[in-house]
């Protein structure tokens, strides 16, 4: 029971924690958007994305911030599948009209983006009711089970208070920026940066790649920024690049400081191979749903997003699925 | 993977991340069970991936057997042994 319900557990505190406070800060006109920008009406396109992001962030071993703080510590695999995102995402913008399309011929409840949006109501009255009915759930089943992990490891930082801490930083982002934590469009960006050195002009024939999706006024700024997945210098730039870098920076010191950085490839070639498909695969399913599992459950399910609630749908059979696989294909 | 001492059978598994590390290990530990069950012989899992020093530990333990992990030079070593009466 404890094996398999911990991590849920702390999960689901995160996205508690997060809900509360973004609620909050709403109630306290904090929040210049609610919703987000680059929010948008849920599709069941989201449910095949979020299918396949469980697919590859299990063949990957991590999502798309778990592959940048390992790579961050030394692994070469994670390093590997960092490659792998990048391409996948840039492989996604080849067949975005295709996609983009579906995307439309499956919309359901088209201009209505959150839950509170679909049924008229205040946020708050659900925010209370999730918040009250988890309470009862961690004081009355929950409460024996333990909430601290043991770990000999230096420098452990137990789950429940990285999770506190993540809900703080979405907060946060969401005051400051506008919105909460993303990175997968600069992984698209990255890709696309690189792609044009070779071929520049398949590059800028690409619609997905010439569309400047983000178009808003920051809170705290009366001037309007613009950015995209293409290769360019823009304000996804500005928002998602010193993120990527402040978490592989973060990581690689806090490995160094623990004496744990080593570069080290020991891997069986069929977890060589099952990394960097994964990759590719997450890299992909980021651009289809879009946004990766920490947009969604740490930014989305919080205001009781449409979208991250198909996301949530996709994503446990999608991480379900991986594991078969993985068990089926690469350990055996 | 190799005997290191009689009864110790050391798993080298540096390099690797998880779910890869845990279900390597699991697969071991099954391949080993009669052995390990009766405290014939113990597994020795080194690794260098932080996550597994938890999700290891949790699952063996989960499983019934005894668990340690320790600090090495340059890696953990987690060490399962017979299943606990």
């Amino acid at each position: 029971m404890f094996r398999q319900t911990f991590m849920l557990r702390i999960l689901l505190l995160l996205v508690i924690a997060s809900m509360g406070l973004f609620e909050l800060a709403r109630l306290a006109g904090a929040l210049a958007y609610y919703p987000y920008p680059w929010s948008g009406s849920a599709s069941l396109s989201h449910i095949v994305g979020a299918f396949l992001f469980g697919i590859g962030m299990v063949l990957a071993g991590g999502c798309v911030v778990g592959t940048l703080y390992k790579m961050g510590s030394g692994s070469l695999l994670s390093l590997l599948a960092f490659f792998g995102l990048l391409t996948g995402s840039v492989v996604y913008a080849e067949f975005h009209p295709f996609w983009k399309a579906l995307f439309k011929d499956t919309l359901v409840f088209s201009g209505r983006e959150t839950l509170p949006q679909l049924l008229n109501i205040s946020p708050t009255i659900p925010v209370l009711i999730i918040i009250v009915l988890v309470i009862a759930l961690y004081v009355g089943p929950f409460h024996k089970l333990p909430w601290e992990r043991e770990s000999v490891v230096e420098g452990y930082v137990q789950p429940w208070k990285a999770a506190l801490f993540l809900a703080l930083i979405g907060l946060l982002s969401y005051i400051f920026v506008g919105m909460p934590l993303g990175i997968t469009t600069a992984y698209t960006k990255m890709g696309a940066l690189i792609e044009q050195l070779f071929f520049s002009e398949h590059v800028s024939n690409l619609s997905y790649l010439q569309t400047q999706s983000l178009d808003y006024i920051p809170p705290f700024s009366e001037v309007s920024i613009k950015g995209g997945a293409g290769p360019q210098f823009d304000a996804v730039a500005v928002i998602q690049y010193p993120i990527i870098g402040g978490i592989v920076l973060g990581a690689a010191l806090s490995a160094v400081l623990l004496g744990e950085f080593k570069l080290r490839l020991n891997a069986p070639r069929r977890q060589v191979v099952s990394v960097a498909a994964g990759g590719i695969v997450m890299g992909l399913a980021c651009r289809m749903t879009p946004g990766c599992n920490v947009w969604h459950l740490m930014g989305g399910l919080p205001i009781f997003s449409l979208q991250a609630i198909f996301y949530l749908i996709g994503l446990v059979p999608g991480a379900w699925a991986g594991s078969w696989i993985l068990k089926r294909f690469v350990v055996r | 993977m190799g005997e290191s001492e009689k009864g110790l059978i050391e798993f080298d598994i540096r390099g690797q991340i998880c779910p890869s590390t845990l279900l390597t290990t699991l697969r071991e530990v099954n391949k080993h069970k009669a052995a390990l069950k009766c405290g014939e012989v113990k597994l020795a899992i080194m690794t260098d991936n932080r996550d597994s020093t938890t999700t290891i530990p949790d699952s063996v333990r989960n499983m019934g057997y005894t668990v340690s992990v320790n600090k090495d030079q340059d890696c953990y070593r987690i060490l399962i042994g017979k299943i606990e009466l």
